[in-house]
């Protein structure tokens, strides 16, 4: 389900506001910037406000982001709804006790980590990410959720690639975006 | 208002003799979703408002007791909820943890309140966070006062034109990344970080901001100081607020 497709009249400031980049990281990536996002006040706090708007009253106790710009939009949702903040993050960077997910990438392989006790059974979990592209970290952030018998809600993204299908490669597990790049 | 805190006489004696009063946090009941062990750390409450007290009348007195005392009351919950973990990264250092604090919804709120009370009214442009636990509290400071936020990150995460600062750790080398165009000359930057050891991850934001770009930066703030590690004096004449230390 996308807020594009709803045509919210917010959402056309907050498009605009996403800058893409030609060949980033690497030739023929088209990448997606939503810094510049962040520095149209307006823009940005409407994008959490679609957020917020959507989840709160809907008993989510935890907003689980997704390292690093997950941690920018994952944490104000939270804090507008009640929940509590969870990074994933790439290995190494949590102290403590940690569980960690493998999952592929194009070329080798990556890591996402938790912290053990942060997410407890019966938790009703919100994923936040900037974007999903291919879905493969979306999934491993659900299957280290789901490992602790947390219940993932939904995903939240604020841009989706369509074209690669990491919809379809979260099973059945609803993604909400507020705007499609193609 | 609590008539109760004027005729605490020496209370309010102490207050206002030291402007840092080194206060160790008393076991704070932990909200059951809290499943991790924490051990405490120390809090400072750091003056926030300075105080000219002479010429005002003791209903003024009050309200500043009345309202550090709700600080105190905050900022001893904050400091309960952060984590500390001996020998992370490496033996003998101590790491602060403040993802507990994040588990902790009042007391996670009430840390950016904190810094949102400080900075509304300064007329601040900018909050720039630092890669990546700034990312977590500067977005909520940035949104709620107004500002427009900039992440300032590692190498090679920032798509398009970028300036960088290269800043010395305790070995080797590290460096920080700005986007081109994000801020402009005479804009009023806040800088966020979760923690100020050394200082040197600030400084590097600093000269990124103000030598390079000509932004005024107004303030660093961060929830923990390591005051033994002396980061304050390495900011120079830039002024740091922290919650504790």
């Amino acid at each position: 389900m996308s807020a594009y497709r709803d045509k919210d009249p917010r959402i056309h400031g907050i498009q605009t506001k996403i800058r893409v980049v030609p060949d980033f990281p690497k030739q023929g990536i088209m990448f997606q910037d939503i810094t510049t996002l962040l520095l149209d006040p307006k823009a940005f706090k409407d994008t959490i406000d679609l957020f917020v708007e959507r989840y709160k009253g809907k008993n989510i106790s935890v907003v689980a982001g997704i390292e690093a710009r997950g941690f920018i939009f994952g944490p104000p949702i939270a804090l507008a709804i009640g929940a509590k903040f969870v990074p994933l993050r790439k290995p190494k960077k949590l102290p403590g006790k940690v569980i960690s997910e493998e999952y592929i990438l194009e070329y080798g392989r990556d890591c996402l980590e938790m912290h053990v006790g942060a997410v407890e059974t019966g938790d009703h979990v919100l994923v936040v990410d900037d974007l999903i592209a291919t879905g493969g970290t979306l999934c491993a952030a659900m299957n280290l959720l789901e490992r602790v018998g947390a219940q993932v809600v939904e995903c939240a993204c604020v841009i989706e690639l369509p074209d690669l299908k990491g919809r379809e490669r979260l099973n059945d597990k609803p993604l909400y975006v507020l705007v499609e790049s193609h | 208002m609590n008539g109760a805190l004027l005729l605490n006489s020496s209370k309010v004696y102490a207050h206002f003799a030291s402007t840092v009063a080194k206060r160790h946090c008393r076991s704070i009941a932990t909200p059951s979703s809290v499943q991790l062990s924490l051990s405490h750390s120390k809090s400072h409450r750091i003056s926030i408002n300075s105080c000219s007290c002479a010429a005002s009348g003791d209903s003024v007195q009050a309200r500043q007791m009345a309202s550090d005392d709700a600080n105190d009351t905050r900022i001893a919950a904050i400091s309960s909820a952060i984590r500390v973990i001996p020998d992370f990264p490496k033996p003998g250092i101590l790491f602060h943890d403040i993802t507990t604090l994040l588990l902790d919804t009042k007391a996670f709120k009430d840390t950016i309140d904190l810094f949102v009370e400080r900075y509304r009214d300064k007329n601040i442009s900018v909050v720039a966070g630092i890669e990546a636990r700034g990312f977590i509290f500067g977005p909520p400071i940035a949104l709620a006062i107004g500002a427009k936020f900039v992440p300032m990150r590692k190498p090679k995460k920032l798509p398009g034109e970028v300036i960088s600062e290269e800043y010395s750790l305790e070995y080797g080398k590290d460096v920080m990344e700005m986007h081109v165009g994000a801020v402009e000359a005479g804009e009023r930057a806040l800088i966020v970080d979760d923690l100020i050891a050394t200082g040197g991850t600030l400084c590097a934001a600093i000269r990124l901001l103000g030598k390079r770009v000509g932004v005024h930066v107004v303030e660093c703030a961060c929830v923990v100081e390591l005051p033994e590690l002396k980061g304050r004096d390495r900011l120079g004449d830039k002024p740091l607020f922290v919650l504790v230390n």
